[in-house]
């Protein structure tokens, strides 16, 4: 099983230099903690529907991880670390140790801003067992997706507002998945069943996104 | 210097079939734009002559998905063989499919805006179909921008070819799981995505059928045209070098 020992090199590489210096950690809190803080301003003193509520959320949590996740990559080519990486390992354990990385990072966040956006927009929770696997799952899904967009723009000039860009509209499927869960999950008298449609999708979602950049990350790493 | 990592980008072939395709499509569409102008319309209660507008809007729509397909199948071609000319090809298709599906949205947007939205405000509905166009049109300005942000032509290639198919592989949530989803007001909301009996006149649907292909004829010859363009252009830039 080199294949995984590989992987979790790679993955025990990054979150050791993250530990060490907590720069993507703090930021993103941070990024979170202040933007959830501008939505409470914004919102001023009116209440705020369900709906409302899961849409500020994810539009929170989504432009979190294109600021946080773009880094991945960008660190490699910064540290000139690159052609170490790609002597020591084929293409694939590298993609999966990095997609573990950001899939642990954007857990984090998302947790980080579920909690923030609870205490301070204060919603009501009413299925704390979805809203929880929903988390989870949109984690999953938004690393999946950036993972491999982070590897393109690393290799681009000026990579600033790319990831962006370049994520958004192949996000669209997955926002709509999870802004409809989240509002589920603060109705009362949601079931799971009622859920069971985009959960599936969901995962569906960040099967595909992953089975895919699996097979394109080989001609996006090498040259 | 440039000889080492390059293959030789050859111009594609232009002969008689091509001239004689030239001339099928000019007399093809002017036949369409006949018949769909002038033609025998149902003339229902709202829609009334605006009905005439399926023969364009759908057929644009079609030929924004068929250049995006050619745009995918040839950024596939070039990652298995790193040929020029494949690069070329998708960027060109690319570059169709935006300008069909630009006119398409356009379309689309006037066409509810003064048929189901008479005497309202509303220009964006958040129709499934409309948002999905939406989100195709920003894949493809999104692979423009990324062919932009790159210097090296095959590091530039490669990267677009793999975002092509990323985004590609996201078609199948925004053409079937988010229309079936979410309210709409194009035909098969609630299951098939495609006409029934009841959507279309039986003597609409030649006009339609002979306008759809000629919109995919039309969008075939721009491409074939621009491709050898592009390969043109950057002979020249190479023979100056």
């Amino acid at each position: 099983m080199s294949w995984l020992h590989g992987a979790l090199a790679v993955f025990q590489k990054d979150a050791r230099l993250e530990l060490r210096t907590r720069f993507a950690l703090n930021a993103l809190g941070l990024f979170v903690a202040s933007s959830v803080l501008l939505v409470r301003f914004a919102i001023g003193s009116s209440t705020i529907t369900p709906s409302m509520a899961a849409a500020l959320l994810w539009i929170v949590v989504l432009f979190a991880a294109v600021v946080g996740l773009g880094r991945a990559f960008i660190v490699e080519e910064e540290r000139g670390t690159v052609l170490l990486l790609q002597l020591a390992l084929p293409a694939t354990p590298i993609y999966v140790g990095k997609l573990a990385f950001n899939i642990a990072i954007t857990l984090a966040l998302n947790l980080a801003a579920a909690f923030i956006f609870w205490l301070m927009v204060n919603p009501e929770i009413h299925a704390l067992g979805l809203f929880a696997t929903t988390l989870v799952l949109g984690a999953v899904g938004l690393a999946g997706a950036t993972t491999l967009l982070s590897a393109i723009i690393a290799r681009t000039a000026s990579s600033g507002p790319l990831l962006a860009v370049l994520s958004f509209p192949v996000l669209i499927p997955l926002l709509f998945s999870v802004v409809n869960l989240t509002r589920l999950s603060l109705i009362p008298g949601a079931t799971w069943s009622d859920a069971a449609t985009d959960l599936t999708a969901l995962v569906g979602y960040a099967g595909l996104m992953i089975t895919a950049s699996v097979l394109l990350f080989e001609h996006v790493w090498r040259d | 210097m440039t000889s080492i990592n390059r293959d030789t980008l050859r111009l594609p072939a232009r002969g008689t079939p091509h001239r004689v395709f030239t001339v099928v499509v000019a007399a093809w569409m002017t036949t369409a734009i006949y018949f769909g102008i002038l033609g025998k319309i149902s003339n229902l209660p709202i829609l009334e002559h605006t009905a005439r507008n399926l023969y364009f809007h759908v057929p644009m729509w079609f030929t924004l998905m068929l250049g995006w397909f050619v745009a995918a199948y040839h950024s596939l071609r070039y990652l298995i063989t790193r040929k020029r000319i494949h690069d070329v090809r998708a960027e060109q298709a690319a570059l169709v499919a935006t300008v069909f599906g630009v006119m398409g949205i356009t379309t689309g947007i006037v066409w509810a805006r003064f048929t189901w939205y008479t005497g309202t405000d509303i220009w964006w509905n958040g129709d499934p179909r409309q948002v999905m166009v939406a989100v195709q049109l920003l894949i493809c300005g999104a692979y423009f921008v990324l062919r932009g942000a790159l210097e090296e032509e095959r590091l530039r290639a490669r990267l677009a070819a793999a975002y092509a198919l990323f985004a590609t592989a996201t078609m199948p949530f925004l053409t079937y799981v988010l229309p079936r989803r979410m309210e709409s007001l194009h035909p098969g909301a609630e299951g098939n995505p495609a006409f029934s009996q009841m959507d279309i006149a039986p003597e609409m649907r030649w006009i339609f059928y002979a306008s759809a292909i000629g919109f995919l004829m039309i969008g075939w010859w721009i491409y074939s045209l621009r491709v050898r363009v592009r390969a043109a252009e950057l002979r020249v830039q190479e023979q100056s070098i």
